[in-house]
């Protein structure tokens, strides 16, 4: 068990040193579950990879524990890792898989007989251990992998989008196992995914990386609520945060009082945010606003700022519809209603945002504005 | 199994036909296959004609009475040479099975790190791999030569195998297998714990074994028919190989009867290991890519 320390880091390639990632820095508690998230080509698996020992640092330092990795080969660093495409060894039964680590560190037989039981009973692959890895399904196969790291009972669990080859269905499935697996083993997990939701449900802390730079680090909670800037809100959460443009216009002059004005509409402002965005000095400046489709509801729900926007398109999720309004913006506003909903075609719906949640960005950098 | 050689597929109870394509592509690979087996056929055949059988006009491609008459007349003429028979066998065995084991071995070692480590100049050295394979052997017999007796392996079995362990095809077979291992396998394996050299042993060799049968395959051929280091490089009479033996019996044979029959055996006797190292590896180079453990 150990925590990691990343201080720093830098991964530079090629001859034009194009940076993939740029000033790295963080604390790993341990026994955390830390996942990285990201779109693809943000550096996520680049760093993980950096941690495993697999690529060169250029610049920076990685501790494990008290201990200064950098130089250290992949093998002892006492880690495991799982790989997307599983990577086990196809000529071997799946003992001899689970088994090779424990060979290679000549444990007594036994002993490596008792390991790979037991990992084998805890993942539910005891049935076929003798068999190839090609006669296995893919969630056997992710298990096995699995398996394969936890009986070397590492100090760091690397696992760099274990879950993506598998079937949605699985995925849930094998995601709720990880979560069981983490907090058996009270070990630190490295968790790298795209996948937002994959990262909110699984996460102690999550690392929202873009271009190689990390944008935020916090909880799921807080990464959600509070987003760092627009790129944090709009990547994590599903349908996307609604983004939309305006400018901070005093109610009366004088009064303190700010509402938010579009061409088409004028939404109050919370005097809590008021205050911030006076703080920044944003009156009559533009501002991106950002509001959650679970934030907006239909027009009842709450008194006042109403919005009228023409139906689109609606997305029937099961127990809640969303649904796509035009409100004269660049983008549809998407609002989260029930499932029983129904409306026509380009009818005015009128719809009141809680403002209470409302987050303001800036127009131009995409920061959210605090005290 | 006869469906499927003629290329016929059973769904359910009815029988599925091909379309003409298929139809015809079956067609000319029988016509080929068949065509490609009849020299196979002949040299059995021909092994066993009595001489007025080998020299009947119009040529007959099956033996009509067989008989062992052409063995013995082999055995007598060997018998008659200085050295056994039996030593030139051993000769061409033993080096033949040295080359095996020695050409894949020298030949996966230069493909793997080629594949896969990233070091200054790894393009160049493949390029100067395949490069080589354009060179006749005629051009390269006289630096072979010259290594071979500077080196002062001459008239030794390390002369025979040192000129054929650089087998170009070889390295370049392996290095195209090697390339689609993915990284992970070998990744993995490295933080298992494993050093190189054992994810080289435990990892790479398994899973390229179609590949490694394949440049087997063709060592031995390599070897097993080679007359050249026999001739250039070996002195002494028992150090030469079975091949170079058989080819000094059947040489200045044109337009001569005696000595026919003989012949025709040493070209069944050169022609049978062949055979066997096939069908015995023939299964593993058939065998897929064992992918299986990465999707």
């Amino acid at each position: 068990m150990a925590g990691i320390r990343i201080e720093h880091l830098y991964k530079r390639y090629g001859k034009d040193k194009q940076t993939v990632v740029n000033d790295f820095h963080l604390d790993i508690k341990d026994k955390e579950f830390l996942v990285f998230v990201g779109p693809s080509g943000c550096g996520k698996s680049t760093t993980l990879r950096m941690i495993a020992g697999l690529e060169d640092i250029s610049e920076g330092e990685i501790y494990i524990g008290d201990q200064l990795v950098n130089d250290l080969p992949p093998k002892d660093r006492d880690i495991a890792m799982v790989f997307q495409n599983y990577a086990l060894y196809p000529n071997m039964t799946v003992f001899e898989n689970i088994a090779f680590g424990l060979r290679l560190r000549k444990l007594p037989r036994h002993e490596i007989e008792q390991s790979v039981k037991r990992a084998a009973r805890v993942l539910e692959i005891e049935p076929y251990l003798n068999r190839k890895p090609k006669e296995l399904s893919g969630g056997q196969r992710q298990r096995v992998a699995l398996g394969r790291a936890i009986v070397r009972d590492p100090q760091v669990f690397l696992m760099d989008e274990p879950l993506s080859n598998l079937d949605a269905k699985l995925r849930v499935q094998m995601r709720m196992e990880i979560i069981k697996l983490h907090k058996t083993l009270e070990t630190t997990f490295i968790y790298v995914t795209h996948d937002q939701i994959e990262a909110m449900t699984m996460a102690d802390r999550i690392v929202v990386m873009k271009d190689g730079v990390i944008q935020q680090i916090d909880t799921p909670e807080t990464v959600y609520t509070t987003p760092n800037n627009t790129f944090v809100a709009s990547f994590i959460g599903s349908p996307q945060i609604n983004l939309i443009e305006g400018k901070i216009v005093e109610d009366i002059p004088g009064s303190g009082k700010l509402q938010f004005q579009t061409s088409r509409f004028l939404l109050p402002i919370p005097q809590e945010a008021a205050r911030v965005l006076v703080h920044h000095n944003k009156v009559n400046k533009r501002v991106t606003l950002g509001i959650r489709p679970e934030n907006i509801g239909l027009e009842g729900l709450f008194s006042d700022a109403i919005i009228t926007g023409a139906y689109k398109v609606s997305e029937l999720m099961g127990a809640d519809r969303f649904l796509h309004l035009d409100i004269g913006q660049d983008k549809l506003l998407v609002v989260r209603v029930n499932a029983y909903y129904h409306c026509e075609e380009n009818e005015n719906i009128r719809i009141v945002p809680d403002m209470s949640k409302a987050l303001f960005f800036d127009a131009d950098s995409g920061v959210r504005f605090k005290i | 199994m006869v469906q499927r050689l003629l290329g016929l597929r059973w769904k359910g109870s009815r029988l599925q036909a091909m379309d003409g394509f298929q139809k015809l592509l079956t067609l000319l690979m029988i016509v080929m296959s068949v065509f490609m087996l009849l020299p196979i056929v002949y040299i059995f055949n021909h092994a066993f004609k009595p001489y007025h059988e080998l020299f009947v006009y119009p040529p007959a491609f099956f033996v009509r009475e067989p008989s062992f008459q052409n063995m013995n007349e082999l055995l007598s003429v060997t018998s008659r040479s200085t050295v056994p028979m039996i030593r030139y066998l051993f000769n061409s065995v033993f080096i033949s099975g040295l080359a095996v084991v020695f050409v894949t071995g020298v030949s996966a070692l230069c493909a793997f790190p080629i594949s896969k480590h990233k070091f200054p100049g790894a393009k160049l050295a493949f390029s100067t791999i395949l490069l080589t394979l354009m060179f006749a052997p005629e051009v390269i017999q006289i630096p072979r030569y010259l290594v071979v007796s500077n080196l002062g392996i001459m008239n030794s079995y390390f002369g025979h195998l040192l000129p054929m362990l650089a087998m170009p095809i070889g390295v370049f077979l392996l290095k195209q297998f090697i390339d689609q291992i993915p990284d992970a396998l070998l990744e993995a394996a490295r933080i298992d714990g494993a050093n190189e050299f054992f994810v080289f042993i435990r990892i790479v060799i398994p899973v390229c074994m179609p590949a490694i049968a394949t440049v087997a395959i063709l060592a031995f051929q390599n070897s097993w028919g080679n007359v050249e280091t026999s001739s250039l490089f070996m002195l002494d009479d028992e150090m030469k190989s079975f091949a170079f033996f058989l080819s000094t019996l059947t040489n200045n044979l044109a337009g001569n009867v005696a000595m026919q029959g003989a012949a025709a055996v040493a070209s069944l006797i050169m022609f049978v290991p062949n055979l066997i190292v096939f069908i015995i590896l023939q299964g593993k180079v058939i065998a897929t890519m064992a992918h299986s453990g990465i999707k």
